[in-house]
């Protein structure tokens, strides 16, 4: 098997190289076992971490391709690229995770032996099987532009919070450590081998318990009163989406399927024509759209900041907008809406991501729409919501020439871009240097924040894929 | 002496896994205390990968003599009596320690401590944490110890020990780019495991080399019962690489059944009161017996199936099963996993007294490195107990330990650096050497043995060991003194297998028929010191 891997010696002062290595390893084998094989026949001085070969150690965490994995769990194939994960790197594939270490709390029982019970336990293990490979500390974007000390530090911190044996206070010191950097881009579930849910089970509750303290950021607070005063998240400039459609959009030709539409509130109020470019190729592809005028909001900038009182109101009030409505599928257009939908709700109806459902109905092949373009893959939509091929799928059959870029947080998410907006641009420009590199003119992508967000810390047009698929509709119809 | 990187304790702890780091926050509270671990500390040893469970009599159907009698018969009354004394009248307290330091081990609804059955234990007496109870013990742990003092030198091999006037008093060490150091102490706590890699097929992490044994042996430590190699029941098979890794017990806990390729129980033949839940010498001995018979699977094993218990019971309580095993592709809800035995255990070791005490003066012993306490043949769960019970009283002893004048023997470390520089020119690469070692040992030195194989293997392994080892650069320097350390080990193993004429435990000798029983036995321990090997006759039997 022929793979590529990282090398680096420090001795020698030459930056890192990757040399292609061809060893003979059995069926089925493990990257472990072909680094094994790297070192036992080629280079016995070859240098990394291995310990315990069934994923409980953790010490062997490398990245395979450009994505963490344990090189013991992690299937070899050919041709595969290892290099060491993203931390300050010793030799080859040895990386200093003592500083990451040192940040892990630990617990400050009191010797009052406080019990513990059942149900503490129950909510305090799925905090609790990290294994410390430090997988999300390699790709969590915020740490590098950040004092962020990254996932799985808060994990431990709400793992102490929960616990009633310890007698730290885990909020400040979560706070002290960066909690309000996280972008909610989920890229640590992603690549955690134990699928600790660290944005949904820690951070969020970890600011939740900040807020009823009062500590959340300024900006955030704002928002939070807004959303309670108006039930949007944006101040309304002009006439909003809402005020501008019918309360039931009927298509061109005939009737394919009804959906309900909800609007999400950047789309209602501050950019307003994607939504509307959105309603044309629905009627285009015969699709016949509800649109309940008393929904409001859905949440998601509470939850992701943890001001979440309101939010009980805010989801009672929604779901029965669309319940009166009568519909069984809530379309929505916004990654964010349609991830809080999905997994913030308990909703009586099925909701679908519009690149989703013109996928699974099959939609009308536009005409090719001049330019290169490349796809953002909005977190929410990505990790959210499991879609990354169905974008893909509509934009393969409108652009004219499409080129791939992989996904990586843009940093407009979890508040960052509200509360901390200088961490969200420094995130933004190491993502603008990645569109820069695919040499696209548009950047396509399905969710306002990221739209709006990319616009800005790139200078290009960002299209979103609806007004992108009318585009290709409209040349058709010349 | 060239040697520059120095450090000094009060006391120095070897091994970073249950036992080491429970003995380094007891020292803690003696004086400084420093650990040192080859690998990142936690991660190395085989306690972070423990599945089921901790042993530990906590309610009244229990008791601390039942627990006492379970392990005696099931260590073939090799064990130590006061040793196993020990560990079953303390384990309890010890849960009680890791609770209060923030354990998340599974409760019942009523709040207290949930427990499993496990084999060859007449009483649900095993407290787990799903099927990762070593992982949350070692999570424990690294809490209490990261907000301790104790200084934590993670990737520090240690080579040898060194005493002065026949006491041990520090270490030669050697960091990860192969630079040499020295950290000398009041007293040493030897906490290194067992050596499951010197056989081909292992549950051990690629940490389980025995240098403990190795290090305690040319100190002079008297070390006992070697040949008492545990193979657990249940490794996997499939694929290759894989081959050897643990199935945890738990899963017979839970209501597991084996069958052999016919589909029958067969435990029935060997053990029809326990059946699955017999004990692993048993267990493991019946599944090697049905393969050598012709009823094992294609790939020399036999079925562990949990497919008739309840999905949900499945995914709850065998969570790292179930996703290590769809990992490859195989879904233990629907079908069953192929399984063998694999080297597990090593219950001997460096021989010690109730107090951690070896026969050497300043330096203790806790966990796997030790022998004695569980005889011949370990109990599923005692493990666990053993590295909290003998961590903590080591850690105590050694913390007690008088201060003393540092006097550094300069032959001893000139010595150590010459033999080191020869590896220079040496001619045979470690990974060649570990091979071999591991192929004799599986081959010749496993569940069934006899004279014959075993000599076969005392002259290969006596081969390697004259083989000189060969190095490039300072940083494979850990690993040569490591294979060394195995080799050694291995050599203990069969001088161990060869002087035990009997079966007992886990060693069974095919060639040797016996009239005695376990408890009936006129042997004793078999015993290792530099220079001089035996086994122990009890007169009044004979």
């Amino acid at each position: 098997m022929k793979v590529t891997i990282s090398r680096f010696d420090p001795d020698t002062g030459e930056p890192p190289k990757f040399v292609e290595y061809d060893v003979s390893v059995k069926k089925a084998a493990r990257v472990l076992n072909v680094l094994d094989a790297v070192r036992d026949t080629i280079d016995p001085g070859f240098a990394y971490r291995h310990c315990c070969r069934g994923g409980q150690c953790g010490s062997c965490a490398v990245r395979v391709n450009g994505e963490p994995v344990l090189a013991c769990m992690q299937e070899a194939r050919e041709g595969d690229v290892i290099e060491p994960l993203e931390l300050p790197r010793i030799r080859d594939l040895v990386t200093d995770i003592a500083p990451v270490m040192a940040q892990i709390a630990w617990m400050n029982s009191g010797c009052d032996c406080t019990q513990v019970t059942q149900q503490e336990i129950e909510e305090i293990k799925p905090l609790r099987e990290c294994i410390e490979c430090y997988s999300c500390i390699s790709s969590c974007p915020a740490i590098s532009v950040s004092d962020y000390k990254g996932p799985t530090i808060m994990r431990q911190e709400q793992r102490l919070n929960l616990d009633p044996r310890d007698k730290g206070d885990r909020i400040l010191e979560a706070i002290d450590k960066g909690l309000f950097s996280c972008t909610t881009c989920h890229k640590c579930v992603e690549v955690c081998p134990k699928e600790i849910e660290t944005p949904r089970k820690a951070i969020e509750k970890l600011r939740a318990e900040a807020a009823k303290r009062g500590l959340s950021l300024p900006a955030h607070k704002a928002l939070a009163a807004l959303i309670e005063k108006t039930g949007r998240s944006v101040e309304r400039k002009e006439p909003t989406f809402l005020e501008r459609v019918a309360d039931v959009i009927e298509p061109e030709g005939e009737v394919r399927a009804t959906v309900g539409f909800f609007v999400g509130c950047m789309f209602n109020g501050r950019v307003i024509q994607p939504a509307l470019d959105a309603m044309e190729v629905l009627r285009k592809n015969g699709i016949r759209v509800i649109v309940p005028k008393d929904q409001i909001c859905c949440g998601s900038p509470l939850i992701r900041t943890g001001l979440s009182g309101f939010l009980p109101e805010l989801q009672k009030r929604n779901i029965d907008a669309f319940v009166k409505a009568g519909v069984d599928t809530v379309l929505t257009i916004c990654a964010g809406c349609g991830s809080t939908l999905k997994n913030d709700y308990d909703t009586p109806f099925r909701v679908v991501d519009i690149t989703e459902y013109l996928c699974e109905l099959g939609f009308k092949i536009p005409e090719k729409v001049e330019g290169t373009y490349t796809y953002h893959d909005p977190c929410h939509l990505l990790r959210g919501q499991g879609i990354s091929e169905q974008p893909r799928i509509l934009l393969d059959s409108v652009a004219e020439k499409f080129v791939e870029m992989p996904a990586r947080c843009c940093g407009a998410g979890g508040g960052v871009k509200s509360g901390l907006p200088e961490q969200a641009a420094a995130i933004g420009a190491i993502r603008a240097e990645m569109v820069k590199e695919t040499g696209a003119d548009y950047i396509v992508t399905v969710c306002p924040f990221c739209e709006f967000h990319l616009h800005q810390v790139t200078g290009l047009p960002v299209k979103n894929i609806a007004t992108l698929m009318l585009e290709g509709y409209r040349k058709q119809e010349k | 002496m060239g040697i520059e990187n120095t450090k000094d304790c009060h006391v120095l702890v070897i091994g970073s896994g249950g036992a080491g780091i429970r003995a380094a926050v007891e020292a803690e509270t003696f004086g400084e205390t420093i650990i040192v671990s080859k690998t990142i500390t936690g991660k190395g040893g085989c306690t972070v990968m423990a599945e089921g469970g901790f042993n530990a009599v906590l309610n009244e159907e229990d008791s601390i003599q039942t627990h006492f009698e379970d392990t005696m018969r099931g260590g073939a009354f090799l064990n130590d009596e006061l040793l196993v004394q020990t560990l079953a009248s303390e384990a309890p307290n010890r849960i009680r320690d890791l609770f209060s330091w923030g354990a998340v081990f599974d409760l019942k609804e009523d709040n207290t401590i949930a427990q499993r059955p496990f084999g060859g234990q007449r009483c649900a007496r095993t407290c787990y944490a799903g099927d990762h109870t070593g992982h949350e013990l070692v999570m424990t742990l690294l809490e209490k110890l990261r907000g301790s003092t104790v200084e934590i030198e993670n990737e520090v091999t240690v080579l040898d020990l060194l005493s002065d006037d026949g006491k041990v008093n520090g270490a030669i060490t050697c960091d990860r780019e192969g630079e040499l150091g020295v950290i000398t102490a009041d007293a040493v706590i030897l906490a290194t495991g067992g050596a499951g890699q010197v056989y081909d097929t292992t549950t051990n992490s690629t940490a389980g080399t025995g240098d403990g044994y190795a290090l305690g042996y040319r100190a002079g430590a008297q070390l006992i019962d070697m040949e008492q190699v545990q193979f657990h029941p249940t490794g996997a098979v499939t694929p290759y690489d894989s081959r050897g890794r643990l199935i945890t017990e738990a899963v017979r806990g839970e209501g597991g059944f084996l069958k052999n390729a016919l589909g029958e129980r067969f435990m029935t033949k060997y053990d029809p009161a326990r059946m699955e839940l017999s004990t692993r010498d048993v267990v493991a001995r019946a599944i090697a017996t049905e393969v050598l018979e012709g009823r094992g699977t294609e790939h020399g094993g036999v079925w562990l199936d949990v497919s008739h218990l309840p999905r949900e019971h499945i995914e709850i309580r065998l969570p790292i099963m179930l996703n290590q095993f769809l990992q490859f592709g195989v879904d233990i809800r629907n079908e069953p996993m192929e399984v063998a035995p694999t080297a597990h255990h090593f219950m001997g070791g460096i021989k010690i007294t109730p107090e951690a005490q070896t026969t050497v003066s300043h330096l203790y012993a806790a966990g796997e490195v030790t022998g004695g306490v569980h005889g011949g043949n370990r109990l599923g769960g005692n493990a666990l107990a053993d590295t909290q019970v003998f961590g903590k009283r080591a850690g105590i002893a050694a913390g007690k330990t008088e201060r003393t004048e540092r006097r550094l023997d300069m032959d001893q470390i000139r010595a150590a650096e010459n033999k080191l520089a020869s590896y220079y020119e040496g001619t045979a690469k470690s990974a060649d050497i570990r091979r071999a070692m591991k192929t004799t040992m599986w081959n010749n030195v496993g569940i069934y043995r006899n004279e014959l194989d075993l000599k076969v293997a005392e002259r290969e392994i006596k081969k390697l060991q004259n083989t000189r080892l060969l190095i490039a650069s300072p940083r494979e320097l850990s690993d040569a003194v490591i294979t060394e350390n195995m080799l050694l080990v291995a050599q203990l193993v069969i001088e161990g297998a060869l002087l035990r004429r009997e079966s007992r435990g886990a060693h069974t000798r095919t060639d040797i028929k016996q009239s005695w029983t376990n408890e009936t036995s006129p042997f004793g321990h078999t015993f290792f010191v530099k220079g001089k090997s035996g086994i122990e006759i009890l007169e009044d039997r004979l």
